[in-house]
């Protein structure tokens, strides 16, 4: 009986890792190449930018109220006893730049722009319009990649920072009107935190979960394959391959806050 | 001229073409017929570089598409435009955006006036109202579409405009008018044109010269009459076996 080959899966899997490593770093380069051309992307990447900003403003803000909520009941109920109360505040300010802003929002996009994109994109790939595109002598990359990636970029840093001004201002009105603080201790606690480095990491976060949302889901949906089915199993893979990048980015990112500080 | 030397192609894991050589002739209409799964639209995609021959060489105008840098793939691609089986219409623009696209890139910068005359002209060459210019493709029946995608493909007067299975999916009446529009727009535009069908009817009626494929090899080549013809065993065996759907 021939003896198994117990190198043959890894070796698949390091094989698979590898063609896929190298399909996303050439989607990478191509992308940063097309960047130099400004002109052919400029008005595709504002349509982009009001769907992925103006349009998910209204759930990024909610999510930012309840995260301030929540934040300001779990600190003052966690911390408060034996700490002044005004750590409620500074726990409010502080989760929400370093954390719950960034993420939540980044998470809220994820299902909404991330699986847009990784389906549009994967229609058009089983229905032939990438084909096409090349065919009439365009380029994929800017036509549809870019305009995306540029838009959800730089919109992520207005959404992010909007949501971090709602869960403040939530967190505020939780601590006066639930828990009991005065405006003072609020506005005391917050000044107390804030430094310029959390909102600096927080707007660092903002940029790199924009591009990691949109470009991931970009890449994903340019590799759809087998018809309708096959363009839901790209909106699946899209968000779940974006949430994973969201938490493997958020540990990366952890040191750049203490350079911050 | 296109040349298509000695093709290979392996296709999960079985041989899909087998060394095809096909020259085609400028100014004339080739059909390439055969049965469902031989290939045929595989070798139509080859000669826009939508796929690369395992071996073997295809030539537009002298340029191998196989091994041609950026710059020589833009210039096959200016001069080639592609009718694909499903439209592949643009399905978020609508149909004056999708008749733009088969402009060049940045043609339209500063010269609006002329390219709506373009968009114009061409949605008159496949007749269709005005009024389409508005809609989306989804708005559109099936023959609509199809005609809006070979306006698409002539509006950029290419000189050579690849059709495959332009009447798949139509009925009787959209199939015959779809072969019609095909003739009338390649006198017209003056084009070069290559159609890939299984359907026999189309075929007679489109094609200066048909190649049928077989086995991943050309198996015949000719004129409708020579192929009528003839007793090539793969020819006789296709055109036996194909249904009748009336003249086109």
């Amino acid at each position: 009986m021939k003896a198994p080959n117990l190198l043959a899966a890894p070796g698949r899997s390091a094989r698979v890792a590898a063609l896929h490593a190298g399909r996303v770093g050439m989607l990478g380069l191509a992308t940063l190449r097309a960047l130099a051309y400004p002109r052919r992307y400029a008005l595709e990447t504002v349509h982009h930018a009001k769907f992925i900003g103006l349009d998910s403003l209204p759930l990024v803000l909610l999510m930012g109220a309840l995260s301030g909520a929540v934040m300001a009941q779990q600190t003052m109920y966690q911390l408060s006893p034996g700490l002044p109360r005004e750590i409620v505040a500074g726990g409010v300010v502080g989760g929400m730049l370093t954390e719950l802003g960034p993420v939540l929002t980044a998470v809220v996009l994820a299902g909404r722009v991330g699986a847009a994109i990784g389906a549009e994109l994967g229609t058009m790939k089983v229905t032939n319009q990438i084909d096409a595109l090349l065919t009439m002598g365009r380029d994929p990359v800017v036509e549809l990649v870019v305009p995306r990636v540029v838009a959800g970029t730089i919109i992520l840093i207005p959404l992010v920072m909007l949501a971090n001004a709602m869960g403040v201002f939530s967190g505020y009105v939780t601590s006066v009107g639930i828990l009991g603080l005065s405006t003072a201790e609020y506005v005391d606690g917050a000044k107390g935190y804030y430094h310029h480095g959390a909102l600096i990491f927080s707007l660092v976060k903002a940029v790199a979960y924009g591009f990691a949302i949109t470009f991931i889901s970009s890449h994903v949906g340019l590799r759809a394959s087998g018809g309708a089915a096959g363009v839901g199993r790209t909106a699946t893979r899209a968000v779940v391959a974006i949430i994973v990048s969201i938490m493997v980015l958020d540990t990366v990112l952890g040191p750049v806050y203490k350079t911050l500080t | 001229m296109i040349r298509i030397i000695g093709v290979h192609k392996w296709l999960g894991g079985r041989p899909v073409l087998s060394g095809v050589d096909l020259d085609v002739r400028e100014g004339e209409t080739l059909a390439i017929m055969g049965p469902s799964g031989t290939g045929k639209s595989v070798l139509l995609k080859h000669i826009v570089g939508l796929f690369d021959p395992d071996a073997g060489d295809i030539l537009v105008d002298g340029i191998s598409v196989p091994s041609a840098d950026r710059a020589e793939m833009a210039a096959v691609r200016t001069r080639t435009a592609y009718v694909f089986q499903n439209s592949a219409l643009f399905d978020s623009m609508t149909v004056r955006g999708n008749l733009l696209m088969g402009l060049p890139p940045g043609f339209c910068r500063g010269r609006a006036p002329k390219c709506e005359e373009l968009v114009r002209t061409a949605l008159d060459h496949v007749n269709l109202e005005p009024e389409v210019l508005t809609l989306l493709p989804a708005e559109l029946s099936g023959g609509m579409q199809r005609r809006v995608a070979i306006a698409r493909a002539i509006i950029g007067k290419r000189r050579y405009v690849l059709y495959d299975e332009p009447t798949t999916g139509l009925d009787p009446v959209n199939a015959t008018r779809i072969n019609r529009l095909i003739a009338r727009v390649s006198e017209e535009v003056d084009a070069t044109s290559i159609v890939v069908t299984h359907d026999v009817e189309s075929a007679f009626f489109l094609a200066d010269r048909i190649a049928l494929l077989s086995d991943g090899v050309v198996a015949a080549e000719g004129t409708p009459r020579q192929l009528r013809e003839t007793d090539n065993r793969a020819v006789r065996e296709f055109l036996d076996a194909a249904p009748a759907r009336g003249p086109a």
